[in-house]
């Protein structure tokens, strides 16, 4: 049962990319307003902003956490072809006693010639990288050789995607069976190039990143892609909004030990909804990737979550304003699509599922 | 032919609840909540919560072109009409008392030629001033600026005049004729804007061109050749920016760069009807076209000003679908956050709509969900009700850690209790965990052994011996063969069914189920064990005791009926009917009292009985050939299913490690997994990097959870079981002179630290003096504040009584102590006593030495934050 409470955001324009912290203490929001804003969560639960800057100078798109062990450290990415990274240090006045902090820019990367569209911080056990992705289809790594000084950043990869790129995600896996992975999530609107998702690996020998994988079954635009928390599992496991919610789990297959290319993939659809009848715009894991929680152009937010057997369920659908989903459905397109199946009620948090879904989850998984 | 004219929807200017739909005629409408008091009983849906009243009506103005509502507050209802013959009236909806508006209303405003009128514009600002745009005529203007408070047509003056003096003759006076403006000689005017820069502008899209009037000079005007002619319409928020489009495809345009548009978007297929700037959102661009019942959105980001870069605006396209029938026409509500009323192209359906802002949403490690919609925030955590839904794993890990699960060493079999004892594979994984202490104590402890679970027990199984033993209570000598050997006997222990000793009756155990009220477990036990009389009795306990089942008499009287006769109506009647019996264990006893010898299928596949009781039930009845077959597929059953109770047969062994990873794969759990595999062999087990994989999963999730206490704890009990996992010494502190450590006299228990460096001084009460370096004698640091040598014994805190007793190791001691501990910045590198230092920077910010300005406390975020599991 999930219950929803609205915070003053106080942004002065769309609000992007919100972000925690590896804690879940601290939190960022970036906007158009070409701000980020940082909170903290004091004991008694409520957020607190402590800091608010401008950033860049067009819209901001998203805004992601370091580990803490590289320190506090927020990498921003946005429309004005750049990403930066900040970093908190000690106010030089008192700002710690009025509750705020102060963070000052590191770096800015400007490689990209387009809007940087996504920015990512490699996991932990890479070292500190940082991974962008742009509108001309480049996905760049880099590397701060030092964790001393984060203004140096050395640029260790470049990849072209040949398609336009909206959305980047790591795998987080830290198996050293696994070799550092990434999905890139491709927003083109034509549907005749197919294949929206590509998969590459790190290959040792080369010492450079090759395409895994394409999904070639994904044809629409991508607006958001999610490895799930690994968490010692034998596969991968990827969520992806597009005009549906998708998962898919890649098992990596037994890999012959005189074999140098990439780690052969087997890609399987867990499952496929669109419930969302619109466009999905987000798509988040949970920490154990047992729960996963998708936003729509429909305005709602739907959460998901896997029983024993793989199937995948609507277990919860929030209005995105925090409202109770009242009636039959939100709203007339969403009601359109789940006909009798939506066991609604007036409170938040539903039980709701649609039998629609369960078909599409166990036919997908079939 | 006008009745079948497109419709379009006008909102009120000042009122927010109201709107005007135009197609062969003009409908008021007033929108208000579903079930509010307002709405009547024939009000229209427009969506979940809200519906339209019709308030009136007007179809007076036949030929209707278009429509422009007048912008000024008073009269409030009055429109402007375009007809298919050139001519503007004034009408109004509803009665209206304001004298203005009867002064207004009829009014006609009559072009010299008649052609159709395209489009309305009132003035902004002076709001007198109408701008109505014609087709083309070679002899006339299709740009013509009416004055609507004019009293009369000039060519009329002297005949008017005169009307006016007798003042009843109302029909000619309301006719103007004489326009205020003639722009746009031999041209079309197809539609029209006043600039919201300078209300003395007027745009138009003419025949071919877009042109800028300037009332102040109408001899001038400002142009640009295109086709994008239709729909002018500038945008709210930037007044400069102005959008126009032509067949499918819609341009943008910078009036102050108007040589070409900045911007042209993506054509579409079929002719675009409307394009409207959202009032209530910058840069927000909503297009229709012909036979659709989509709307796309453009969302227009602003242009960074590079230095001498050329760059395009960027667009974020999105497309909503309001209804499911075509679209006529749209209009965003003036002052409510992205919404719009939709009418259907045919029989006026109406639809309330909102335009959703895109959410970007985020888990926080302890399953909060925060999300962003538009400029606001919401955070949406898990209620701590019971609710329906089972709770996720990542809830149930943090509960479960909380509560210690893992941690009862000594009485491993009681973790099941404190991960909150429903989950019946985590109860059998730590009946598992008890079984194996239990073997532990079997085998004396010879060595360390590590349990290897029954499918290699039963492997070295020999020296089996077959018995054929007699019911109890019956006469009969049974056909049914038992088989014994030690490693059965092991194996029935593992199971649970005999306890530890000499002793191999299950009379015990028979008592703990009937204690539990497992009344048909233990029924079907004591059966196995061959005692009818003992399942009959255990029957009727359960069917007598409280709440008990009736039914269980019913099945004990079934049972007193067996017979052994292969043809009796008993055994035909058993084996038919047991099938309908709901209890799994009533089920696998008369399998087992109806089936042959050696084909005990019904008992052992039976999936709803326990683990441990089909496989003790196979040690008992199954031969030596038939047991280690039945136990490795069984075996891989589990494996396969990654079922926990199968950590009985396969042990902490490589067979157990990829069950285990079965488990993980499919709940997640690395926490089970992780105390589990602790037990196994440091060897394979432990080693094996699945395991290694799931334990630093494990720790990373504590550590995520701030349950860094939990951590520490788990990482003490692996060290125990795993010495190779221990750390080093993390922190050596080194002489200023001599540059040795000086740590030599706690050297083998050094004190471990996180996020600050201690050193232990009053630690060990056998130390003499600690104030000087072991190497070199030379006095150790000071402290920053009461200058004493670091190793000085401190005391701040009060003298409680004769404090000289004994080492009192309680809470308050054990803080005392730590007062003592030396600590220092990393930073500044200066420091002193932690009490000292505390206090210090409770009250200061920065260091307590001279003209040092660091401000060492709030160097380490990290640091600052309080581990969510310290009692």
């Amino acid at each position: 049962m999930f219950v929803a409470r609205s915070i003053a955001a106080d942004h002065k324009d769309l609000i992007h990319d919100v972000s925690y912290d590896f804690h879940g203490r601290r939190m960022a929001t970036c906007s158009s307003d070409q701000s980020v804003k940082v909170w903290d969560k004091s004991e008694n639960g409520e957020w607190h902003c402590t800091a608010s800057w401008k950033t860049h100078s067009g819209s901001v798109w998203r805004v992601t956490w370091a580990h803490p062990e590289f320190g506090q450290v927020l990498a921003s990415c946005s429309f004005d072809r750049t990403a930066a990274v900040w970093e908190e240090i000690v106010g030089e006045s008192n700002d710690k006693q009025r509750g705020l902090s102060h963070w000052i820019k590191r770096t800015t990367l400007v490689d990209s010639r387009t809007s940087v569209t996504d920015v990512k911080f490699a996991p932990k056990h890479m070292g500190l990288m940082l991974t962008t992705c742009s509108a001309d289809g480049v996905v760049r790594i880099y590397e701060a050789p030092d964790v001393m000084n984060l203004s140096q950043w050395s640029l260790q990869h470049e990849i072209s995607c040949k398609l336009s790129c909206s959305c980047i995600s790591w795998n987080p896996s830290s198996s050293r069976a696994h070799q550092p992975m990434f999905a890139v999530g491709s927003d083109d609107s034509n549907v005749t190039y197919s294949g929206k998702v590509q998969i590459y690996e790190y290959n040792e020998n080369t010492r450079k990143y090759a395409k895994a994988e394409t999904l070639m079954t994904v044809t629409d635009a991508v607006h958001d892609i999610a490895f799930a928390p690994n968490l010692g599992r034998s596969f991968h496991v990827l969520a992806i909004a597009t005009k549906d919610v998708r998962i898919f789990k890649l098992v990596p297959m037994r890999k012959e030990s005189a074999s140098t290319g990439p780690t052969k993939l087997e890609v399987q659809i867990v499952a496929q909804f669109d419930n969302h009848n619109s466009q999905v715009w987000r798509v988040s894991w949970n920490i154990t990737s047992t729960l996963l929680a998708s936003s729509g152009d429909d305005g709602c937010v739907r959460l998901w979550k896997a029983n024993y057997m793989d199937n995948w369920k609507c277990t919860g659908i929030l209005k995105g304003d925090g409202s109770p989903l009242t009636g039959s459905s939100g709203q007339p397109t969403a009601m359109s699509t789940v006909v009798g199946s939506s066991v609604q009620t007036s409170q938040n948090a539903l039980n709701g599922m649609s039998s629609r879904s369960e078909l599409t989850a166990s036919h997908a998984s079939h | 032919i006008m009745s079948g004219s497109k419709p379009d929807i006008l909102w009120s200017p000042h009122h927010p609840d109201r709107y005007v739909i135009c197609d062969s005629e003009l409908g008021l409408y007033r929108i208000g909540p579903t079930g509010g008091s307002e709405t009547k009983a024939g009000a229209l849906p427009l969506s979940e919560e809200t519906a339209a009243t019709l308030l009136a009506i007007n179809s007076d103005t036949p030929y209707m072109k278009c429509v422009a509502w007048y912008p000024k507050h008073e009269p409030e209802c009055l429109l402007a009409v375009g007809q298919a013959n050139g001519r503007v009236v004034l009408t109004s909806l509803g009665q209206s008392h304001n004298t203005a508006c009867k002064e207004l209303v009829g009014k006609e405003f009559v072009p010299k030629h008649a052609r159709q009128c395209n489009t309305l514009a009132w003035n902004p600002v002076d709001s007198n001033l109408l701008a109505a745009g014609l087709d083309k005529h070679r002899a006339d203007f299709s740009v013509l600026i009416w004055d609507i408070s004019s009293k009369f047509s000039p060519e009329a003056s002297v005949a008017s005049e005169k009307i006016r003096l007798s003042s009843v003759d109302l029909d000619s006076s309301t006719v103007v004729t004489k326009p205020l403006y003639e722009l746009g000689q031999n041209d079309a005017c197809l539609s029209l804007c006043w600039l919201l820069r300078d209300p003395k502008l007027l745009l138009a899209g003419m025949h071919r061109n877009l042109a800028i009037f300037d009332l102040r000079n109408t001899s001038q005007k400002t142009f640009v050749n295109t086709k994008a002619v239709q729909g002018v319409t500038v945008d709210p928020h930037v007044h400069d920016r102005v959008a126009s489009f032509f067949e499918g495809q819609v341009a943008i345009w910078d009036l102050r760069k108007f040589e070409k548009p900045v911007l042209t978007l993506t054509e579409q297929p079929k002719p675009l009807t409307k394009v409207a700037w959202c009032p209530t959102r910058n840069g927000l661009l909503a297009t229709l076209t012909r036979d659709s019942n989509i709307i796309r959105l453009y969302d227009m980001q602003h242009t960074p000003t590079p230095i001498g870069d050329e760059t395009e605006p960027t667009i974020i396209e999105r497309s909503v679908q309001p209804c499911e029938s075509q679209i006529g026409s749209f209009a965003w509500h003036p002052s409510s956050q992205n919404r719009m009323v939709v009418v259907s192209a045919a029989n006026r359906v109406m639809t309330d709509f909102t335009v959703f802002e895109r959410i970007s949403l985020a888990w926080s490690s302890t399953t909060s969900l925060m999300w962003a919609c538009g400029r606001h925030l919401y955070d949406c955590s898990e209620d701590g009700a019971e609710g329906a839904i089972e709770k996720d794993i990542a809830t149930k890990m943090r509960q479960r850690a909380q509560s210690r699960y893992g941690h009862d060493t000594v009485q491993v079999w009681r973790n099941h209790l404190l991960a909150g004892g429903k989950d019946s594979q985590l109860k059998s994984s730590h009946m598992k965990q008890c079984a194996e202490d239990m073997e532990l104590k079997l085998q004396g402890n010879k060595q360390a052994v590590v349990y290897s679970g029954i499918k290699n027990i039963v492997k070295t199984s020999s020296g089996t011996t077959e018995s054929r033993r007699c019911w109890s209570g019956s006469d009969r000598q049974s056909d049914v063969p038992r088989y014994h050997s030690e490693e059965r006997c092991l194996a029935l222990r593992l199971c649970g069914w005999i306890s530890r000793g000499p002793d191999i009756d299950v009379e015990i155990f028979l008592r703990s189920l009937e204690h539990e009220r497992e009344w048909e477990r233990a029924a079907a036990v004591a059966l196995f064990n061959l005692d009818i009389r003992r399942a009959i009795q255990i029957l009727n306990k359960g069917a007598t005791a409280d709440k008990g089942d009736l039914n269980l008499n019913v099945v004990a009287m079934a049972l007193s009926g067996y017979t052994d006769e292969k043809s009796s109506l008993w055994r035909e009647m058993c084996s038919s009917l047991r099938l309908q019996l709901k209890n799994p264990y009533l089920c696998v006893m008369f399998a087992f009292l109806t089936s042959e010898t050696g084909a005990y299928d019904g008992v052992l596949f039976e999936s709803s009985v326990a683990v441990r009781d089909r496989v003790a039930f196979a040690c008992m009845f199954l031969s030596d050939a038939q047991l280690p077959r039945y136990i490795d597929k069984l075996t891989n059953e589990m494996k396969e299913a990654g079922n926990l109770e199968g950590i009985l047969l396969t042990g902490l062994t490589k067979d157990g490690v990829d069950l285990m990873e079965s488990y993980v794969d499919r709940t997640g759990d690395v926490q089970t997994a992780s105390f589990c595999m602790l037990k196994g062999s440091p060897g394979d087990v432990l080693k094996d990097p699945r395991v290694q994989c799931w334990i630093e999963n494990y720790r990373n999730l504590l550590d995520a959870w701030r349950f860094w206490h939990k951590r520490a704890e788990f990482d003490i009990h692996r060290g125990k079981l795993d010495p190779s996992s221990k750390p080093l010494a993390q922190v050596f502190v080194s002489c200023n002179f001599c540059g040795k450590s000086i740590s030599y006299s706690c050297s083998a228990m050094p004190h471990q630290g996180r996020g600050f460096s201690q050193y232990g001084v009053s630690g060990s009460p056998t130390k003499s003096k600690v104030t000087s370096c072991p190497g070199c004698r030379k006095p150790l640091p000071r402290c920053a504040l009461c200058l004493m040598n670091m190793g000085t014994p401190v005391s701040n805190c009060p003298v409680t009584g004769k404090s000289e007793e004994k080492v009192d190791l309680t809470r308050e001691n054990k803080l005392a102590q730590f007062n003592n501990w030396f600590t220092w910045c990393h930073n500044c590198r200066h420091g002193g006593h932690a009490g000292h230092m505390l206090s210090w920077f409770r009250d200061h910010t920065e260091c307590p030495v001279s003209a040092c300005t660091c401000k060492c406390m709030q160097l380490d975020t990290t640091g600052n934050l309080v581990p969510s599991d310290s009692s």
